[in-house]
């Protein structure tokens, strides 16, 4: 469990803040619904994990978090990016560019051998 | 710094409310709802869709809470609400612990407050372990620290090898006038290099250079802060200012930091500007000498070198050995000087306490935490980890701790009061810093607070340990009748009572040997009869006395003495060079007829002390043989002395010294002086210290400019002060008086360490006695309340009151005898720690250590007897039913 949580909630950490920085202010569910979306079924089955994950980063001041009215008018909690977490989404990005580069080049067969 | 936060976000996450969160998920299942209605779903297919997509409302929370908070501090604040809660619930139990804890703790942190303060203060010197005072020391004078003389220092600064730098300095007392009323200046002449071997620079000015530390070089001075602000009003442009010492002009140089102090009390610093002739003298013992310490050189070492020296130079100049030890000691010992080991002793003592404190505490908890036996079993059997439970346990003995502690800081605070109102600081024939404030602070509360966390893990390890490896099985079915758990739980219960009983007569013997050695030191005969006598210090400044001609002196003596004698309620009066018990003392060498001119330094020596017509009546020091001096005893006439009785004893031995001459000189230049009289032994010293030899010669013989007048009075000798101060002041308005005591007031002042500690150890040794009564009574009483039912059988078939007394009481009793078998064995392997603090008292004393051992076994036994009693008075059908 442990290892892969981290990764999974590292992963999501980075999926979050990327929606916000996307899509602007928005509550949990939108969160969920959209990383659903775009992520086809990663997290069909347990939005319930998102909640920690937002709880995490708002902790580390990377997003905050206030009371409003969705669209249905329904009371929600609104998360949005901080500047820090603006960097810490440009930051995660470039280095999950970097290793995603670097596992492609070992997974793909090499061409020129 | 992004975790930092979070961090901080979690610990105040740990006590939040998680209502929000609630509205938050209720806000996110009602959203989902809406989608999925709109999907076109049922509303109960909508709400269940809606649930199964967050997965699970609880096992979201959870996962949620655990990242909201800290789960290790949300656990500790369970414990510490659940330990608080069960304190509550044992209130008796809480208090006897709070009170047992506060009583130990603070006693400790009030006696290291005064060890913090007294000998870990911080010195403000260069790497104080490395600079050593460099004394001699003779068996024939009780191993005192002696000063050196100028030719044997010269010979150890340039061959000894294990010394960066040697300074000598000396006495060199200054009266100050010009400033307010004259007043007489505790002086030190030290070399240049002497302030740089300390490494203290000056808060204003400069130190002196070696080029003004020469003979014939300027006349400067160095100011302590405690002069400067008190005579100087803190002139911040004191240094190139003209002051008057002993009627010459000197330049201050600057001022000393606040507490610099060394050597103690000086006021102010001059020049040694010893003469390079002078190095060649090895007959004057007037030098003081500082050294530091190659780096490398260790202190044994550095004795060893030395004494080899002094051996070497033995064998080259055997006309200039005296056979005197060469002593080191390292400047923070100097400094702490003879209070060191008696506070190490109480510091010992009040320990043995805190430990009893503990072992007292540790047996409530025993007996508390068995009535917890069930409880504990329940959890256990729920499946709370075993380390959980140690965990609350310990927690919970911290708590305890913790309030104990706290509320030890107010006997501590008392404490500290007590000890600077008893701290002996005006002892004159001790070495002892001076302290006028002993204050609680950042050190001493984090003293406190570590042995608050140590006794907290000393007294409940065990207890928890003992619960939290309950059987279950065994704690579910138990009726309370001999089971082996049971059994452990009284072996813990009876070491804890050994365990006490031990400690105590420890302590109990320790304080009886003191108190017994103080008061052997109190009745002990001074030699004089110190009642009824006032005694006037004062210093000579020789620009209006000039040493060499004593004739100022002399006149100035006499007319001083004639006027306190025609004073009102004055009886006699006198006056000596060193009056006894002030610290103050010289020593002239001495020859017989007869005798050959002994090598250098091993003429056998005696105090040099002076004295007017009606002293030794003044003082009722008896006269054994012979006569005293009368005023025909005067200056030109012929020279007479008397001796004291150990003297006599030991030169003389059944001959009569009477009419028998003693040379103060040598062979080749006799000093001859006719013995008149034998005079009673005084201990000069102070009650516990060695009578040394003396001569005494008339003042009028022999005057110098130290001087103390005593007066015998008809009334309160303290009232008189003002009077005696007048008649001196009427012979000469400007002579600073430097102290003016009573003689018994000076006598006690010399006791005051003694007394101190003895108060103190006497104190701590009832404190231990009367926890270790409480501890033992809990306990025998525990035990019986847990024996109800089987004494009650007992009683049922038949057993008397006679048989339960006696088995409670026998129980009591052995333990008490184990313990007070353990504990002398103790006293008996540590009083000789008390060694410095015993005084015609051997450390191991049968009587004391009988008389202890009673005392201690009666307590015990009285402890144990209530407990037994009310055994012994059980109702054998209640007993029995209560079930």
């Amino acid at each position: 469990m442990g290892a892969k949580a981290d990764v999974w909630q590292g992963t999501l950490a980075l999926m979050v803040l990327k929606t916000l920085d996307t899509i602007g202010r928005q509550h949990g569910y939108g969160i969920a619904r959209r990383i659903e979306q775009i992520s086809g079924n990663v997290l069909s089955v347990n939005y319930g994990t998102l909640y920690p994950a937002l709880l995490k980063l708002e902790q580390e001041g990377a997003i905050v978090s206030e009371w409003g009215l969705s669209d249905t008018n329904r009371k929600a909690k609104f998360y949005k990016l901080t500047r820090a977490g603006r960097k810490q989404l440009e930051r995660e990005t470039r280095d999950w560019e970097q290793a995603s580069a670097i596992l492609a080049r070992f997974l793909t067969p090499a061409e020129e051998a | 710094m992004r975790k930092l936060r979070a961090l901080w976000m979690r610990l105040g996450g740990t006590f939040q409310e998680e209502g929000d969160f609630a509205a938050e998920l209720e806000s996110h299942i009602q959203l989902h709802i809406e989608d999925n209605l709109r999907a076109g779903m049922t509303e109960t297919e909508a709400r269940r869709q809606a649930l199964i997509s967050l997965g699970g409302v609880e096992q979201t929370k959870e996962a949620y809470r655990n990242r909201r908070g800290l789960p290790l501090v949300e656990t500790l604040w369970q414990d510490v609400c659940y330990g608080v809660r069960m304190l509550r619930k044992n209130p008796g139990f809480s208090a006897a612990a709070i009170l047992t804890m506060a009583l130990g703790i603070g006693a400790n942190t009030a006696i290291f407050s005064v060890v913090k303060t007294v000998l870990l203060a911080p010195l403000l010197y260069k790497d104080p372990s490395r600079i050593v005072a460099v004394w001699t020391a003779s068996p024939a004078r009780g191993g005192q620290s002696l000063p050196s003389s100028p030719g044997d220092f010269a010979i150890w600064k340039q061959k000894s090898g294990v010394f960066e730098d040697m300074a000598p300095s000396y006495d060199h007392q200054a009266t100050l006038t010009g400033q307010g009323p004259p007043q007489l200046l505790l002086g030190y002449a030290v070399s240049a290099n002497y302030l740089r071997i300390l490494g203290v620079q000056p808060q204003i000015g400069r130190l002196y250079t070696d080029q003004e530390d020469r003979p014939g070089g300027p006349k400067v001075a160095l100011l302590s802060d405690h002069l400067w602000r008190t005579k100087f009003h803190s002139d911040p442009r004191i240094s190139g200012r003209a002051i008057t010492l002993d009627g010459s002009a000197y330049t201050v140089l600057g001022v000393m930091p606040t507490g610099f102090d060394y050597p103690p009390t000086v006021e102010i610093w001059t020049p040694a500007a010893i003469a390079p002739a002078a190095f060649d003298d090895f007959k004057n013992t007037y030098v003081r000498i500082l050294g530091r310490l190659k780096p490398g050189a260790t202190l044994v070492e550095a004795r060893k070198a030395m004494n080899a020296l002094e051996a070497q130079i033995a064998v080259a100049h055997p006309g200039t050995d005296s056979g005197n030890r060469v002593v080191l000691v390292p400047l923070p010992e100097q400094l702490d000087g003879d209070i060191r080991k008696p506070l190490l002793i109480l510091m010992g003592a009040v320990g043995l306490v805190l430990l009893i404190a503990c072992a007292n505490t540790a047996g409530l908890a025993l007996a508390r935490d068995a009535s917890r036996r069930k409880e504990v079993a329940v959890r256990l059997a729920l499946g709370a980890a075993r380390l959980r439970l140690l965990r609350q346990f310990v927690t919970e003995s911290l708590l305890l701790a913790a309030m104990g502690g706290a509320a030890g800081l107010l006997p501590a605070l008392a404490g500290t009061r007590l000890l600077a109102a008893i701290f002996p600081n005006d002892v004159a024939n001790l070495a002892i810093p001076k302290v006028t404030a002993i204050p609680l602070d950042r050190g001493v509360f984090l003293f406190a607070f570590v042995i608050t966390l140590l006794t907290g893990f000393l007294f409940g390890i065990i207890p928890a340990i003992r619960a939290t490896r309950t059987d279950v099985g065994d704690a579910m079915r138990e009726t309370g009748r001999g089971n082996t758990a049971i059994r452990r739980t009284n072996r813990a219960r009876s070491a804890i009572v050994v365990t006490e009983v031990a400690l105590s007569l420890i302590l109990l013997t320790a304080a009886g040997l003191v108190v017994a050695s103080f008061q052997r030191v109190v009745s002990a005969n001074l030699g004089f009869q110190p009642k009824h006598v006032l005694s006037l210090q004062v210093f000579l400044p020789p620009d209006r006395y000039p040493w060499d001609h004593g004739e100022r002196t002399r006149a100035f003596v006499a007319e001083v003495v004639r006027k306190m004698n025609t004073l009102p309620r004055v009886q006699t009066a006198a006056a000596t060079n060193f009056l006894p018990l002030t610290g103050f003392w010289g020593t002239t060498d001495f020859l017989l007829r007869g005798q050959a001119q002994p090598k250098q330094g091993q003429a056998p020596s005696a105090d040099n002390r002076l004295f007017t017509p009606g002293y030794l009546g003044t003082m009722g020091i008896p006269v054994l043989r012979g006569r005293s001096f009368t005023t025909a005893d005067r200056a030109g006439g012929a020279q007479v002395a008397m001796i004291n009785q150990r003297l006599a004893r030991q030169y003389f031995k059944d001959r009569d010294p009477i009419g028998q001459e003693l040379n103060l000189g040598t062979a080749d230049k006799p000093n001859w002086w006719r013995i008149v009289g034998v005079a009673g032994d005084v201990k000069a010293f102070g009650q516990d210290q060695p009578t040394h030899l003396e001569i005494y010669r008339p003042f009028d013989q022999s005057p110098v400019p130290i001087v103390a007048f005593t007066l015998r009075t008809e009334t309160d000798p303290a009232a008189m002060v003002k009077t005696a101060e007048q008649a001196l002041w009427s012979v000469d308005p400007d002579l600073p008086i430097s102290k003016a005591i009573p003689m018994d007031a000076l006598a006690s002042q010399t006791l005051a360490l003694r007394r101190a500690s003895s108060v103190l150890i006497a104190g701590f040794a009832v404190l231990a006695l009367l926890l270790a009564c409480i501890g033992i009574y809990g306990v025998m009483a525990y035990a019986v309340a847990q024996r109800t039912q089987e004494i009650g059988l007992r009683m049922a078939l038949g057993a008397q009151r006679r048989d339960v007394l006696q088995s409670v009481m026998g129980l009591g009793f052995r333990l008490t005898l184990a313990g007070g078998a353990i504990g002398l064995a103790g006293a008996v392997a540590s009083t000789r720690l008390l060694k410095s603090l015993l005084f015609e008292v051997s450390a191991i004393n049968p009587i004391i250590l009988s008389s202890t051992a009673a005392l201690l076994m009666t307590v015990a036994i009285l402890a144990s007897y209530l407990p037994a009693r009310r055994a012994a008075s059980i109702d054998p059908m209640q007993a029995l039913r209560a079930e």
